[in-house]
């Protein structure tokens, strides 16, 4: 693969005392790629990505976007990352253009327009005045999704970014996802817990479970052994020592 | 810098768009006209002179200092930063491209700005409405001082900022943190009272020592003193609220 490595993360460890984290997690993301974080509860998905967002510092290992580590050159790391974790919160007493606004103002390049922009993609535009206090989950998490891609970012780090949104909404989303990493050549590392979501949205497919990285596939390669992203998960789970059992 | 500049602009945009800072700039101006209100009526109901314009304002500023401003200082600084930790909003911040020194450091100097405009605004109304309502005139350098006593007390103010961002950063909840710093400022103003000798120590005390500024002759080496003392405070706090602060997990 001679594509441009882009998020490099190096034996990354974290152990929290309840005995959750994550355990020596090593992982290439390459340019363009729509990454899928595949895991169940409490796997260890949101705890890696906010050590990749610098909200978690490690116990050990390092997180390097375009080179830059995120414990030692915090700035540069995440200069051309947008994200999105756990929940995307915004401010209640800001309206959502001002909210945008307070992000636009780290990149010149971000005006109105493209403010304008991304809330007409997010499909919130009717809403530019109005404050989040009021809006529903969905429509906060499309204000949260806006404020992520808004200053062009190449990689976009979204933590279940389908929570709340209706059928419409996840497509749209969907759609958004593929067009940026076709057009733009964005980088996309997203968790779900929607696998079907996942199978039609992302082209690379990690599995992590207990903390560990069990598997890295391409949806393709995987698709080929495997009637569905799901039967492949539960696979690579079962064959890693458990059986979710879904119907509990 | 350009970093940094920004994210100042962010933190007093979020200042600013609150409620509580623009009832707290209300009151302290309320705090002026009752001052006016209460020389007046002393002055009419008892023929008592109350204050002229030069110490109207020194009045003002007694009364605000060691009261209703430390009171906004302390929601502003549990606001700015228990607020957004309990509300999760802090993350918005630090996911984007700022070191969390320069958000501190940005949180902090939006706090300052604000001590400083609430002084400004008293400083100006409090002159304005002595010159309004009290008859003796104030000479070119009693006005001097009272801009040298407004201009002094924001350092303890700031010191007293820094304690709260501290307890901010020590404890979860914006109420627990609120009922501390109230409980540690009565606890320093009694200390004060029993062991006078070593009142200066408290920045309690330290809150008033504009009052040195104003005396006729000037006590250099109590002021230097003191000031050492409060930049000690303010290093030590500095450093051990941000110690925290890098340290947080969201």
């Amino acid at each position: 693969m001679n594509k441009e490595k882009v998020i490099e993360i190096q034996n990354l460890t974290k152990r929290y005392p309840n005995g959750r984290g994550i355990e020596d997690i090593n992982l290439d993301i390459y340019k363009g790629d729509i990454f899928g974080f595949l895991g169940p509860n409490g796997a260890g998905k949101t705890t890696a990505m906010k050590i990749m967002t610098g909200l978690v510092r490690p116990d050990q290992g390092d997180v390097k976007i375009f080179g830059a580590s995120i414990t030692e050159d915090y700035e540069k790391a995440m200069a051309s990352v947008g994200c999105i974790i756990e929940i995307a919160e915004s401010y209640p007493y800001l309206t959502a253009y001002e909210n945008l606004r307070q992000a636009a103002r780290y990149s010149p390049q971000v005006d109105r327009k493209r403010i304008e922009e991304v809330l007409e993609l997010t499909g919130i535009h009717k809403f530019i005045n109005e404050k989040p206090q009021k809006f529903s989950l969905g429509m906060k998490q499309r204000l949260g999704l806006a404020g992520a891609i808004l200053n062009h970012p190449k990689i976009v780090i979204l933590d279940e970014p389908l929570n709340g949104l209706d059928v419409e909404g996840m497509i749209d989303i969907r759609n958004l996802i593929k067009s940026m990493a076709e057009n733009e050549g964005t980088t996309f590392f997203i968790s779900s817990h929607l696998i079907h979501d996942v199978e039609l949205t992302c082209d690379r497919i990690g599995v992590i479970y207990n903390g560990r990285m069990l598997n890295v596939e391409s949806t393709e390669n995987i698709l080929k052994d495997y009637a569905t992203l799901e039967n492949y998960f539960v696979s690579e789970v079962e064959r890693n020592g458990r059986v979710p059992n879904y119907a509990d | 810098m350009a970093v940094f500049r920004i994210t100042l602009i962010n933190e007093l945009e979020k200042l600013y768009r609150k409620k509580k800072v623009f009832v707290a700039v209300i009151l302290s101006l309320a705090v002026v006209v009752i001052g006016q209100l209460g020389v007046l009526g002393v002055r009419t109901g008892f023929g008592i002179r109350g204050t002229g314009n030069a110490e109207f304002s020194i009045l003002v500023l007694s009364v605000v200092v060691n009261s209703i401003l430390p009171l906004f200082i302390a929601l502003v600084t549990i606001d700015s930063f228990s607020g957004e930790f309990s509300h999760n909003t802090m993350k918005i911040t630090l996911t984007r491209p700022v070191s969390r020194f320069k958000i501190f450091l940005a949180k902090i100097t939006a706090i300052t700005l604000f001590i400083l405009t609430i002084l400004f605004l008293l400083l100006i109304l409090s002159l304005i409405t002595g010159f309004i309502f009290n008859v003796n005139s104030a000479s070119a350098k009693d006005i001097f001082k009272i801009i040298l006593a407004y201009g002094v007390s924001v350092l303890p103010q700031f010191i007293l900022a820094l304690g709260i961002v501290l307890f901010a950063n020590l404890f979860k909840s914006g109420v627990s943190v609120f009922f501390i710093s109230v409980l540690a400022y009565l606890g320093f103003q009694v200390l004060g009272l029993f062991f006078t000798q070593y009142a200066n120590l408290l920045i309690t005390t330290q809150l008033s020592w504009y009052t040195l500024w104003l005396s006729e002759t000037f006590p250099v080496l109590k002021i230097l003193r003191l000031f050492l003392l409060m930049v000690g405070y303010g290093i030590m706090l500095f450093t051990a609220g941000f110690y925290f602060f890098d340290k947080k997990e969201f």
